[in-house]
């Protein structure tokens, strides 16, 4: 009975190492699933001394040693495997062989095999799916009574003589079996509490930086400017909690947020060397407060003391830096550190992408340029030909006609904005028709019937031209009767309908003549209004072709 | 004076080039016609020296036309449009000469000096045909395109050229020598053409004569100057 006390007390002495042991930096490669060999290495060392520490916290006991040797090995084979417990249970037991007494080429080799027990334990668990289980205190509890069993039963077997080991056994096999596997077990509790810290805090870390990319999200497709850098800055600043968020492009302050505002004004040069040389040298400074401190360049009574300064990069070229700050009196902490890193790399795609967008809008813009520069020649010689002739006959129809074409041109040059009213969508198009229908003459009617309340929705600048051009280029001027254009408007489902309809039927989607012009119109609706939007076509052969243009209600902005 | 005809389903345009080629002062303007059928009728009808013709046009295009043209009325070609790019294409079927609308004088009357030489010089006007696509037949007041693949027989008599198929038959403007030349229909009389994917049985006659049945169950007559075409093209 005294014995077992005296092996408890010598096990919480160990428990208490135990709990130095997962608080300290050491611990850290238990947290992860798998184990690399350098932390298998940094593992033997750290069981191999739970070991020995074992066996000198023991108690001689009629000329051997009652120990908590066995802790250290069993644990070591759960958690690492058979060859990790057997090497910490050799060294363990090697080490008691030196101390010598007639148990000690038994416990020698009685600690390696219950290394190597442990060790198989833990390969049955994981061949079994239960890997889990190898944290539970039930099973290190088992594993190590059964353990000591097997050791006592070595003892038996190798110790001589005989009696005297029959002996030590009968004395020392209970408080032994209870201390180890208690033992075992408390140790294995403390060390999954601690990693179920580890993974709590984890799963904070990942729901700060989650909710951070989430409200960061499409602000930079923007652009990144002075009122996008403010609004990120406020996000941080929020979510990470720290002292104080700024946002530099490459020479100037674009936001700051938090402890110091009133001194590091926005719109400042960057005066910080340490932005400086995170600009320049195109990687993330951190200062901690301790080894390095941040200066405040501006005003020598800022509370500012850690910062870490991470640079913006758009195909690894340096556009910027987020600096996150802490005043003097608080810990930078590790979390925000990497917190900071992270957000920088999701604010660099997040660049990279709205400059992707960018590139992919002017693409569109000069696509469209070069559509209008192949149609326009063509229309434009056709119609000073109409003209021409006109000219001849009716002096007023061509000075008319004269001026729809300079006005038709003029909407044209000045066209530069995205989005223009259905009203000046229609100005434009009206010109365009007016001259098509005198080229036609009684070939070519138009009616047009629009509900004027539709006319200031804001639809997608050249939306309907090129659709009215399709209808006569590919319809009306291959019709030997006549061609009819019916130009329409109504609202159905919040969605304003245009609809372009000739009676030529000779657009259909398979015949792919209407080509560049109606896909380029389909695209840039649905790039400028969302993805519903856009262009149908409905065909009848030889009968009429009608075009739909889907538009928001309420315009697109 | 420059026999001419002008083609452009345009009005204003054909207006307007009547007006300048009447200003020239070479011209006798022949007739102008909106499309390929009308011009049909008017070079059999005018036979005319010179075709001003517009490339594109509804229906048939200015090169269709030109395949349609019987070999022996051809005349000189010169195309009219604001097309660039069929310009290219307009002087690889060696036609004449193009203009490019709107059209100037100074240019006109470049292209005219060019035809009074190559006229007065007794040239005859050829042009690479391609292959009749589309029969132009006229329906009522519309132009139906029958082609050659769907033509049972084609069929003249006083009132013209008739092309048979399934659904009737059609006048066309088209003569049977260019049928002939231009499609993969046979001669088998002076007056009949047949198609030979058509052919159900041929009955032999006395004096050389022979009759087709076609698989539409209607006759052909076949004349001895024809026969041994015939046999030469199925092969016994």
């Amino acid at each position: 009975m005294k014995l077992i006390l005296a092996l408890l007390q010598q096990m919480s002495v160990f428990l208490v190492f135990a709990y130095l042991f997962t608080k300290s930096p050491a611990f850290r490669p238990l947290t992860s699933d798998s184990l690399r060999p350098r932390q298998k290495f940094l593992l033997y060392f750290v069981f191999s001394v739970f070991s020995i520490l074992g066996t000198y916290f023991g108690l001689p006991v009629k000329g051997a040693i009652a120990n908590t040797r066995a802790i250290g090995a069993v644990l070591a084979g759960l958690i690492g495997g058979p060859f990790l417990g057997a090497a910490v249970g050799f060294t363990g037991g090697l080490h008691r062989y030196f101390l010598g007494g007639f148990t000690a080429v038994a416990c020698g080799v009685s600690t390696t095999m219950e290394g190597l027990f442990g060790g198989l334990f833990h390969l049955f668990l994981q061949r079994t799916g239960h890997s889990e289980q190898i944290f539970s205190p039930k099973i290190a509890f088992a594993v190590t009574f059964y353990a000591e069993m097997m050791q006592m039963a070595i003892i038996l077997l190798l110790a001589r003589p005989f009696s005297s080991a029959l002996d030590l056994v009968e004395a020392i096999a209970l408080p032994m079996l209870l201390a180890n596997a208690t033992g075992a077990a408390l140790f294995i509790s403390i060390m999954r509490d601690q990693k179920n810290m580890y993974d709590k805090f984890g799963a904070i870390f990942s729901a700060k930086a989650l909710k951070v990319a989430e409200r960061t999200l499409g602000i930079l497709t923007r652009g990144f400017s002075r009122e996008t850098a403010q609004q990120i800055a406020h996000i941080i600043h929020d979510e990470t909690g720290v002292g104080a968020v700024a946002i530099t492009n490459r020479d100037t302050v674009l936001a700051f947020i938090g402890i110091g505002e009133e001194h590091h004004q926005v719109g400042l040069p960057i005066a910080s060397q340490l932005t400086k040389r995170a600009i320049q040298e195109n990687k993330v400074i951190y200062a901690d407060g301790v080894s390095e401190r941040f200066h405040c360049p501006r005003s020598p009574s800022c509370p500012l003391g850690s910062a870490l300064v991470a640079p913006l990069r758009v195909d690894n070229e340096v556009i910027g830096t987020i600096k996150l700050y802490e005043p003097r009196h608080r810990i930078f902490l590790n979390m925000n550190r990497t917190l900071g890193e992270g957000i920088a790399s999701l604010l660099s795609d997040q660049l990279l992408h709205s400059r992707y967008e960018e590139q992919k809008n002017l693409l569109i813009k000069s696509e469209l340029k070069l559509t209008q520069a192949q149609i326009n020649p063509h229309f434009l010689f056709n119609a000073l030909t109409t003209i021409i002739a006109v000219i001849r006959k009716d002096a007023d129809q061509a000075r008319d006609l004269l001026l729809h074409l300079s006005n038709f041109f003029r909407k044209n040059l000045k066209r530069s904005n995205d989005m223009a009213t259905l009203e000046e969508e229609l100005d434009h198009v009206r010109s365009y028709l007016k001259i098509e229908e005198a080229r036609f003459e009684d070939r070519l009617s138009v009616h047009m019937a629009l509900d004027p309340d539709l006319f200031p929705i804001k639809i997608p600048t050249f939306t309907l031209q090129p659709i009215i051009e399709n209808a006569i280029k590919h319809g009306i001027s291959n019709m030997l009767d006549q061609g009819v254009i019916t130009l329409s408007a109504r609202v159905e489902d919040q969605q304003l309908l245009i609809t372009v309809q000739d009676n030529a039927g000779t657009y259909c989607p398979d015949t792919e003549c209407g080509g560049l012009g109606m896909s380029l119109v389909d695209k840039r609706i649905k790039n400028l209004c969302g993805p519903k939007y856009g262009v149908e076509v409905f065909c009848v052969p030889e009968e009429q072709t009608s075009i739909t243009i889907k538009i928001p209600r309420e315009g697109c902005s | 004076m420059i026999r001419a005809l002008v083609v452009d389903d345009e009005v204003h345009a054909r207006d307007e080039l009547c007006s300048l080629l009447e200003e020239c002062g070479n011209y006798q303007i022949l007739a102008s016609c909106a499309n390929a059928v009308e011009a049909i009728q008017a070079i059999h009808r005018h036979r005319p020296e010179v075709l001003f013709l517009d490339i594109q046009m509804p229906v048939l295009d200015g090169f269709e036309l030109l395949s349609m043209i019987d070999p022996e009325l051809m005349p000189h070609v010169v195309f009219v449009t604001a097309y660039d790019e069929f310009a290219l294409k307009a002087f690889e079927e060696k036609t004449l000469d193009y203009l490019l609308k709107p059209v100037e004088k100074e240019r006109l009357a470049k292209t005219t000096e060019k035809l009074k030489t190559i006229i007065q010089k007794g040239t005859h006007a050829s042009y690479d045909s391609p292959e009749v696509k589309h029969i132009p037949c006229l329906c009522g007041n519309k132009i139906k395109l029958i082609t050659p693949k769907e033509t049972e027989l084609v069929r003249s008599d006083l009132s013209g050229v008739h092309v048979v198929t399934a659904q009737g038959e059609f006048f066309t403007e088209l003569t049977l020598k260019v049928l002939e030349e231009r499609t993969g229909l046979l001669r088998c009389h002076k007056q009949y053409l047949v198609n030979p994917d058509c052919l159900d049985e041929i009955i032999l006659l006395e004096n050389g004569l022979a009759e087709i049945h076609t698989r539409f169950g209607r006759q052909v007559p076949v004349s001895r100057r024809y026969f041994k075409g015939i046999k030469e093209t199925l092969g016994f």
